[in-house]
């Protein structure tokens, strides 16, 4: 089986082709990249929370909407939490 | 992607008597929709505002150019989260430990890299090894 990394290559190749169903505009393709190096340029990856910080706390509803807190979830054991930007 | 690739070491984790859970700033209408989809054990958590994404200093503001693109591609985040401003947390992956404190952290802004879900089943069995 492919890594995600791999996956995501062959995502990102495809897309970048132009090709279809995608058909992405050169343009596109160039604003995104020039956003990502805006990105990364600010230093965000630098100051984000790292090793050794405490992690804030949340309560939050799951797709159930049913409430979730991190620290019912701690007591289980440790967490694995994965920031998403979204299903698109 | 990423939810798939979770999804899979997603037994492993639990084996080794941890949680998984996604953070995103959609609201459950999409979150639930997703859920299905993809079958997930694991719960996708809804950071309403993005207020805990800006607790851990992920959070970012769209530049109005990839706001527009975006909207042409018909990802309207507004729409999907609430969030008329735009903004959006930089993928990023945790591991906690019981007492709360961060013992692997990955954030990428480049959005097309990610660690590999493997890694962090590495990290999970390190961390066990040290506390065990």
């Amino acid at each position: 089986m492919p890594t995600l990394q791999q996956r995501l290559e062959a995502y990102k190749k495809e897309f970048e082709s132009g090709a279809p169903p995608r058909n992405a505009p050169r343009e596109a393709i160039e604003t995104m990249h020039r956003a990502t190096a805006e990105l990364k340029a600010t230093g965000i990856e630098a100051r984000a929370l790292r090793i050794g910080d405490r992690a804030p706390s949340f309560s939050l509803f799951n797709q159930d909407q049913i409430q979730v807190a991190s620290a019912d979830l701690l007591r289980e054991g440790p967490l694995v939490v994965s920031f998403f930007r979204g299903h698109w | 992607m990423e939810l798939e690739a979770l999804q899979e070491v997603a037994p492993e984790v639990s084996a080794l008597g941890a949680r998984i859970v996604v953070l995103t700033p959609e609201l459950e209408r999409y979150t639930r929709a997703m859920h299905r989809k993809l079958n997930l054990s694991f719960d996708i958590l809804t950071d309403l505002h993005l207020k805990i994404a800006e607790q851990f200093r992920l959070l970012f503001t769209l530049p109005d150019y990839l706001r527009d693109l975006y909207n042409s591609f018909g990802v309207t985040l507004d729409r999907f989260n609430d969030e008329p401003e735009f903004r959006l947390p930089v993928p990023a992956r945790y591991l906690i430990d019981k007492e709360g404190v961060i013992r692997a952290a990955d954030v990428n802004a480049d959005y097309t890299i990610r660690t590999e879900p493997a890694e962090t089943v590495g990290a999970l069995k390190q961390l066990r090894l040290a506390t065990s």
